[in-house]
């Protein structure tokens, strides 16, 4: 289990923006092949949905929209204390959110180690499948830093 | 005028469920449900292809995927009029039926027990009394030495102050009412379910495809046919007896066990006894001999069958444009523009309120174990008055709060029992060489349907006008908007703010008891938006006015 990398994406794909994570696994699995131990997941807003994935990962790799107090298209790396440990009081199981998902997996005895590959979003608010041209101007980047965080991990990929 | 409370989580997000509540003497007078984030997913459905609308409103909910997908391909099934081929029918009841397991199991212990539970009094328990009770009352009895292990674990996370459920909730409040000792024993199966629920989700990855959203769906069957091998089924069938063992074993005697001692909650959070039921589970044909049957109560103890001609959305009270109450079919989705004011006195919400037969409804698992417990549903039947008899309560019990928590847990065993004959069926139509889940259909140029569905958060029906073979308009009503829309033309309040009448707050401060009955209809709204942020901590605001 400890070799198994998880490459999470998750987010809404129809709330501009805050489809990223998304867009970036679906890139990923159409340009790219990765070996049996490198798993990519759509985890779309599962939130606590997706303990089963995330609880199953050696190492994990999440790609996120992150309100960072910075410029939008900023991105950021988080790991280990910059996650934020919390799990808010609920009163849905949606704000179970994937933070959430993560503490809770202190619960199950086993925390994958995680990276959270973040973008600074523009617009999360508009319904629609496209990203604003901000941030569609940085998924590359953004994919080439999950690849590099993979690699730093263990992990391999090939191009199609 | 009374004491006010709002419940407003606020984070760096809108689009949540707010909550406020007028007080007057230690009990809430009146009472509304807000909706704070415009859903206009409809809008953008227009113009496309029907078939690729599932796709879109799967992703408008990050609980409730398969469920919007489901309805949605029903809806075109039904505008196209395609008969699905039996196993496709199975399949998809299998899907829908591991999502009621799981959907209700994480909702007892992970949204709704804790605020009946008690955690930082399971502290204090003796772990050999705990180990007692544990035998009388579970099917999974435990040692003394689990519950000191389990109670170590507890103490780390409560010192540690970092793990939220053991930091948010109003622990000492004067509302709780177990013993230590139950209170510990219900927090070791929070742990317990944690670990079942990541396994239970695994079903759905079987015949459910790419995971976890599930891609097998397609309108006219389902596409997972290379999973319909014995081994995949053995698979499948492996876990549902896992998470059916639980149910049996732990979730339904810990309702039980819970329930005694809150037995005051069977008067309480009870609505107007108006009910919608849609039925589920197809046991026959495209809709045929449902497991849940149709049904509507308004006001008695008489199902009457469903007219969906009768279902319309008010939209007096909330963010719209104003116009009269429509059908779906008719249904428009036209925000007010500008700035909205939250005024309770007029427009507060951006759930429409929708109604039956001109009435307001609840739906969800009480509505459905009313209708099936009425129309004479054996297993439902036997299931309730098992449970009534064991909390020495009588059927007005049913009308309330716990009621409602009660039936989740009733509906739970009713279809995992069924599922296992679902198996069955299946492993003997693949054995004799019906491998059909597809039936090829053709897209018609003009065409109207709907989907109607009973999902586990109640009715759910998705409603499609097709023209030119593109989607000219389509709706959907879901259970939460049935639940928590609000006030209508005629100032009918919704469900949810009538159940809330009445309720007893001890601690204005502290309203434990408002968030019991708001958490038993298993609130399906803040989903939309998903974002980290590092810097907030920010909770609830409960502001006292």
């Amino acid at each position: 289990m400890k070799n198994n990398i998880t490459i999470l994406g998750v987010g809404n794909t129809i709330y501009s923006d805050d489809g990223v994570g998304i867009r970036v696994v679906e890139r990923l699995e159409k340009e790219y092949d990765f070996p049996d131990n490198v798993l990519v997941v759509d985890g779309g807003i599962l939130g606590i949905n997706l303990l089963g994935i995330i609880s199953n990962a050696g190492q994990l790799i999440v790609v996120d929209t992150v309100l960072n107090y910075g410029q939008p298209g900023d991105i950021h790396r988080l790991e280990h204390d910059d996650i934020p440990n919390r799990i808010l009081a609920k009163n849905s199981l949606h704000q179970v959110d994937l933070i959430e998902a993560l503490t809770l997996c202190h619960a199950l005895d086993h925390v994958p180690q995680t990276t959270i590959i973040g973008i600074e979003p523009k617009d999360l608010t508009t319904l629609s499948e496209e990203l604003t041209p901000e941030i569609e101007a940085k998924v590359d980047e953004l994919i080439k830093k999950t690849l590099e965080e993979l690699v730093r991990l263990g992990g391999t990929y090939t191009i199609k | 005028m009374g004491k006010k409370i709002i419940i407003d989580p606020i984070t760096r997000i809108e689009g949540h469920l707010r909550i406020e509540v007028e007080i007057e003497n230690g009990r809430v007078k009146d009472a509304w449900t807000s909706g704070q984030m415009f859903r206009g997913i409809e809008m953008m459905l227009k113009g496309r292809d029907p078939q690729d609308a599932h796709h879109f409103v799967q992703r408008s909910c990050g609980v409730c995927t398969y469920i919007h997908a489901l309805s949605s391909v029903r809806a075109v099934e039904d505008a196209c009029k395609i008969e699905i081929p039996e196993n496709a029918r199975i399949i998809r009841n299998l899907l829908h039926g591991a999502q009621y397991q799981h959907d209700h199991i994480v909702h007892f212990y992970h949204l709704h027990a804790l605020d009946w539970v008690d955690i930082v009094s399971g502290l204090s328990a003796d772990p050999v009394k705990t180990a007692k009770l544990s035998e009388n009352t579970s099917g999974r009895p435990q040692t003394a030495d689990y519950f000191r292990q389990v109670q170590a674990k507890l103490s780390t996370f409560v010192n540690s102050g970092q793990l939220g459920p053991f930091n948010n909730a109003y622990w000492g409040h004067s509302a709780y009412k177990l013993p230590p000792e139950a209170n510990l024993m219900a927090s070791a199966h929070y742990l317990e379910a944690l670990k079942l629920q990541a396994k239970a989700a695994r079903m759905h990855a079987i015949f459910g495809g790419k995971n976890p959203h599930p891609q097998s769906l397609v309108v006219g069957g389902v596409t997972c046919v290379g999973d319909l091998t014995p081994e995949r089924i053995d698979e499948f069938a492996g876990i549902w007896k896992e998470t059916k063992a639980f149910v049996d074993e732990v979730y339904i005697p810990d309702l039980l066990a819970v329930a005694s001692f809150y037995k005051d909650w069977a008067s309480i959070g009870g609505n107007n006894k108006t009910y919608l039921c849609y039925g589920e589970f197809p046991q026959q044909g495209i809709n045929d001999d449902l497991l849940y049957p149709a049904g509507t109560l308004m006001g008695d103890l008489k199902p009457v069958p469903v007219n969906t001609l009768k279902v319309t959305e008010d939209v007096t009270r909330a963010w719209y444009e104003r116009g009269d109450a429509k059908h779906p079919f008719e249904g428009e989705t036209k925000p007010i523009k500008g700035e909205v004011t939250y005024n309770t006195d007029d427009q507060y919400t951006w759930m429409k309120a929708p109604r039956y037969d001109g009435k307001s409804a609840e739906v969800g698992p009480l509505a459905r174990n009313l209708v099936a417990y009425t129309s004479g549903q054996k297993d439902v039947k036997t299931l309730v008055d098992h449970v009534l008899k064991t909390l020495g309560v009588g059927t007005e019990a049913l009308f309330s709060t716990l009621g409602r928590t009660a039936a989740r847990g009733i509906e739970t065993v009713v279809v995992g029992n069924a599922m296992g004959g679902w198996i069955d069926t299946l492993k003997s139509n693949i054995a004799s060489g019906d491998k059909k889940t597809y039936q090829p259909w053709t897209m018609p140029d003009k065409a109207r349907g709907f989907g109607l569905n009973d999902v586990p958060r109640g009715a759910l029906g998705h409603w499609i006008d097709i023209e030119g073979g593109k989607i000219k308009n389509y709706q959907y009503v879901v259970p939460s908007t049935w639940n928590f829309g609000p006030s209508d033309g005629k100032n009918q309040k919704g469900p949810v703010e009538n159940s809330l009448i009445g309720t007893p707050i001890a601690d204005p401060k502290q309203p434990l008891e408002i968030l019991r009955t708001v958490h038993s209809y298993d609130p399906c709204i803040a989903c939309a938006v998903h974002v980290i942020d590092p810097h907030t901590n920010e909770i609830y605001k409960v502001r006292v006015i």
